[in-house]
């Protein structure tokens, strides 16, 4: 199956980055294969995509990044959550609540 | 901002290796992982690069985030800021007018700054072109000012060919100029042949005065005219070249043009036409010693050759200089001087200095009066940027609880460090735009107070504005530190409990304005200065009545009138002024008073021993009752006579006046009346010229100093070609202006072609000859006013926030019995403190900044202790006046009302 580009839209993947990050840091593959699996492979990460995301949340000063050894004993690009990006996340988390609670109403209310 | 520091080459490389690492990385670990699941290297190869997406493009995609993000976020401030300023247009009205006047006179002045002394030639290669000067005493006369040579010495250096890739020799002079029915009074530059070639400049049209006109006196009458004059008296006419002139009455022919932007080799003094030395006799009637190598009059410039340094060349043309000063001595006509006036001569030396601008010693008069006014706009401009930076902080300090907020919903430190300076440098941004709006305004009225002739415009060009964009950004940076320095030290608390960084800001602001108080005191001290030196200088008696006293310039010689008609046409014209209801004397001279220059002769003194002058002397020729006209009494002797000017063709001068101070250098005590000077130092000189008279020392060159104080006066001849043209004093007795009129009626009387040049009274001379005096004058109290305006707007605005903070403080301690004056003094200390801590800074500074200053001043050191007392009284009373009114509200509030505020 050719890979389509990742569906969903540009906020909800930082969201979910920052989600992930929340854990523990880790590098970019390892951010797209946590995102399949926890995902329970429903989304498809189009695993390029990933990386102009991870930059955006840096350059706004949400995730930072350095170089360090990884499981394998080779290099990888670490990235890991900032207090502000802690704070995003909160932010981000509340009115994702608000919002799908708001959804669901509208669901039940035409059931 | 930091974002913005992405564009930068070095750290863009950065960047780019490390995306390329970390793309890779993944890649490789995704191929890892499919491999070890069982497949292929190539079939993993394929599948990761599939899932990954297009390489290039992700690439793409990030390098996007790392600029256009920024971009993005940068118009976003820009729109946060105008937002905000549009919601304060009181504020924003204050900032952005304050800040235009300060950078409008900053680029005015540097518009002059820029035209006068930082632009070089429009020449090929003007790095390359040195002045050359005689060091040391020459035993010449002199004609005209700044490094003089003699035209033999200026072809002998053309010979120098080791360092030299060219010499040229140029006088500046006023020549009468008919072309058609066209007749006007220009400037001219008289040039050697290789002018122009060495300069590298081509014609526009025809061609240019080149070496084949510099063979023989008199035989190359040709002349250049330039683009200007070609364009303003002739309309650009194509058939220009082959044109016949008249130069003087002499006929020359006009043989091409000079392309635009070439206006001579001195930017003060643009002449309309080039004229060869060759016909130096025709372009200056008066005086011709082309070829006497005691007669200087030309300045010379050099072309280094490649590779040459202007300290090369010196030290290499030593050895021929000194010999030709050695062949020179030895040359027949060399004056006779004394063993040391000789060790002197021989002591000469060749001086180099570079000239990418071309003649610099004009511009001297310009220069440093411009970079004081410079200096003084700077000020003004920061004192300008300190009060915005204040109002900045104080609104700032309001905003606190936004800032906080938005900080805690994530914004980051140096996002809302970025915001806060991009409202600074919005406000700076428009201040300098409206500035230049007004810097046109500015320079025309600054050109009123410049030389004319200079040809400087008021225009705006690429550079002005470059610079006031320059200005703009960093005064803009430098309003939104102090802001954006609040803001960091708030987040520090990081809470909304803002009394620290409050307290933080108002000790800023009060540094600020400690500053403000120190910037202002310095410019009311240099404006306490120049005033003083302008009063200094107009109050100075110069020797003779300028009040009621006209003077013009009439040059019959010029307008066709053959020698002997104009020395008659001259004679007429003063009996017939003479004449004039409401005249009370008239008299001719050759020069103008105050315009400067003037010819110089060494004399021999025939006294107990002959002796000759040390240098040479300034000289003027006047007519009988010229003294009586200026007001100037001799104190022995008698004025020339009708008698004493007659003949002098044949019989030279019979009769000589001196100045006082040339009585008693050379005869001390006794009276020089009746004994015998003679023009020239030469062993032979007749020394036949009695002296007549002596008259009281006066200045008849320059308003400011008496440098080289004697002078001598010798009759303006009857008849001859020194009495062709000259300059006519009259002393009326009603208003000079009601009086010219008149003098206009009986001159056209005498010839109605003859034109009055520069008719004027000698107080309007005095008025021009201290224009640069007036310039600073007049500029610095106005930076002195602005200046301390801004810092008492400053100061206030501080003490307002101060008491109104105070409030319930002070209306506890007037409950608790505390007086109204132990309120006032409570407020009033506070801006004292300031105020002094201000004058601490400020005194040194000004004390330190006298260099700069001192050329500038007459009659009073640039560390003058009245001075800096009454500019130091006068901001402490201005500052302490507006203190008060919020120490007065601080006074007046009610303990109960401020109390209840609790």
């Amino acid at each position: 199956m050719p890979p389509a580009r990742f569906p969903i839209p540009q906020g909800t993947l930082d969201m979910l980055i920052l989600q992930t990050l929340s854990l523990e840091p880790a590098h970019g593959y390892a951010i797209a294969q946590r995102l399949q699996q926890v995902s329970r492979e429903t989304v498809q990460v189009n695993q390029g995509s990933l990386y102009p995301a991870l930059h955006r949340l840096e350059q706004k000063g949400w995730l930072k990044a350095s170089w360090r050894q990884s499981e394998t004993g080779r290099e990888a690009k670490f990235y890991s959550l900032t207090r502000a990006g802690q704070k995003q996340l909160a932010v981000e988390k509340a009115t994702w609540n608000r919002l799908t609670t708001a959804v669901q109403l509208i669901f039940n209310e035409g059931e | 901002m930091a974002r913005f520091l992405n564009l930068l080459p070095w750290r863009r490389r950065r960047l780019e290796q490390d995306l390329d690492r970390e793309l890779r990385d993944h890649l490789d670990r995704r191929v890892a992982d499919l491999t070890r699941s069982g497949m292929s290297d190539h079939e993993a190869r394929r599948q990761a690069a599939l899932e990954f997406g297009g390489f290039v493009q992700v690439q793409e995609e990030v390098r996007e985030t790392w600029v256009w993000r920024w971009l993005d976020q940068w118009r976003r401030d820009v729109r946060y800021a105008a937002r905000t300023l549009r919601r304060g247009p009181a504020f924003t009205a204050a900032a952005v007018v304050s800040l235009a006047l300060g950078i409008g006179a900053n680029a005015a002045i540097f518009s002059l700054v820029d035209q006068t002394l930082l632009r070089t030639l429009p020449v090929t290669r003007p790095d390359r072109l040195v002045q050359l000067g005689w060091h040391g005493n020459s035993l010449s006369s002199a004609w005209g000012t700044g490094w003089l040579l003699s035209y033999p010495l200026c072809r002998e250096l053309q010979e120098q060919d080791r360092f030299f890739d060219g010499v040229i020799c140029r006088h500046p002079t006023a020549v009468y100029l008919s072309i058609g029915q066209q007749h006007d009074q220009v400037r001219a530059e008289i040039v050697s042949g290789s002018y122009f070639s060495v300069l590298g400049v081509r014609p526009e049209q025809g061609r240019l005065i080149d070496p084949s006109d510099d063979r023989q006196p008199g035989a190359h009458p040709v002349v250049v005219l330039s683009y200007t004059y070609w364009q303003r008296a002739l309309a650009g006419a194509h058939d220009v070249v082959g044109r016949a002139v008249l130069v003087n009455n002499a006929p020359m022919t006009v043989i091409g043009v000079a392309p635009p932007r070439f206006t001579g080799l001195d930017p003060l003094d643009a002449p309309s036409l080039w004229i060869p030395a060759m016909m130096k006799k025709q372009a200056t009637p008066e005086w011709d010693r082309l070829f006497d190598r005691r007669a200087v009059w030309m300045h010379g410039f050099a072309r280094l050759k490649p590779g040459v340094t202007a300290a090369q060349a010196r030290e290499g043309l030593q050895p021929w200089f000194a010999s030709m000063l050695d062949a020179d001595t030895g040359r027949e006509g060399f004056p006779k001087v004394t063993a040391d006036q000789h060790r002197s001569f021989l002591a000469s030396t060749l001086d180099l200095e570079p000239a990418p601008g071309g003649l610099d010693t004009l511009q001297a008069a310009v220069k440093q009066p411009l970079l004081v006014l410079m200096g003084g706009t700077l000020l003004l401009v920061l004192l300008a940027t300190l009060n915005v930076a204040g109002l900045l902080l104080a609104r700032g300090a309001a905003r606190v609880r936004e800032v906080t907020t938005r900080m805690a919903l994530g914004a980051s430190r140096g996002r809302v460090t970025s915001q806060l300076l991009t409202e600074g440098v919005v406000v700076a941004l428009m201040g300098g735009a409206l500035g230049l709006l007004v810097t046109p305004l500015i320079t025309r009225v600054l050109l009123l107070f410049l030389p004319e002739g200079a040809e400087l415009t008021a225009g705006l060009d690429a550079r002005v504005f470059l610079f006031a964009t320059v200005i703009s950004l960093a005064t803009g940076a430098l309003c939104g530190l102090a802001p954006a320095w609040q803001a960091r030290r708030g987040a520090l608390t990081s809470s909304a409990r803002s009394q620290v960084s409050v307290r933080g800001a108002v000790r800023l602001r009060k540094a600020i304005v400690v500053t403000q108080m120190a910037f202002a005191l310095v410019l009311l001290i240099g404006a306490g200065l120049f005033v003083q030196t302008l009063a200094r200088l107009y109050g100075r008696d110069l020797g003779f009545a300028s009040d009621r006293l006209l003077m013009f310039r009439v040059e019959p010689d010029a307008i066709g009138h053959p020698p002997g008609e104009a020395a008659e046409v001259m004679r007429t014209l003063v009996r017939r002024l003479q004449a004039v209801p409401g005249v009370e004397g008239a008299a001719v001279a050759n020069s103008s008073l105050l315009t400067g220059g003037s010819p110089r002769r060494t004399l021999t003194i025939q006294a107990e021993t002959r002796v000759v002058t040390e240098r040479s002397v300034p000289i003027m020729r006047v007519g009988p009752g010229f003294f009586a006209a200026i007001g100037t009494p001799l104190v022995a002797g008698r004025e020339f006579t009708a008698d004493d000017a007659r003949d002098i063709e044949t019989r030279g001068y019979r009769a000589v006046i001196v100045n006082e101070r040339f009585a008693r250098r050379y005869f001390g005590g006794t009276s020089p009346v009746g004994r015998l000077v003679g023009v020239g130092n030469q062993p032979n000189t007749p020394t036949t010229i009695e002296i007549v008279g002596v008259v009281r020392d006066f200045n008849f060159r320059f308003v400011r100093d008496d440098m080289e104080p004697e002078h001598v006066f010798f009759p303006f001849a009857e008849t001859g070609p020194l009495a062709g043209n000259g300059t006519i004093y009259l002393k009326v007795t009603g208003a000079p202006e009601s009086a010219a009129a008149a003098i206009q009626a009986a001159a056209a009387e005498v010839d109605p072609r003859l034109p009055l040049l520069s008719l004027r009274t000698v107080g309007e001379q005095i008025d021009r000859v201290l224009r640069s005096e007036r310039m600073l004058a007049t500029l610095s109290s106005g930076f002195g006013a602005a200046a301390l305006v801004l810092a008492v707007v400053g100061l206030y605005g501080v003490m307002s926030f101060v008491v109104t903070r105070r409030t319930q403080e002070i209306g506890l301690r007037l409950a608790l019995g505390a007086t109204r004056a132990n309120a006032i003094w409570l407020i009033a200390r506070d801006a004292m403190v300031m105020i002094v801590l201000g004058m601490a800074i400020a005194i040194p500074a000004a004390g330190a900044l006298r260099r700069l200053v001192e050329a500038q001043l007459f009659g009073i050191p640039a560390f003058d202790g009245p001075t800096i007392a009454l500019a130091a009284g006068l901001l402490a009373l201005v500052a302490l006046a507006a203190a008060m009114l919020p120490a007065w509200r601080a006074a007046s509030i009610s303990p109960t009302d401020a109390l209840r505020l609790e």
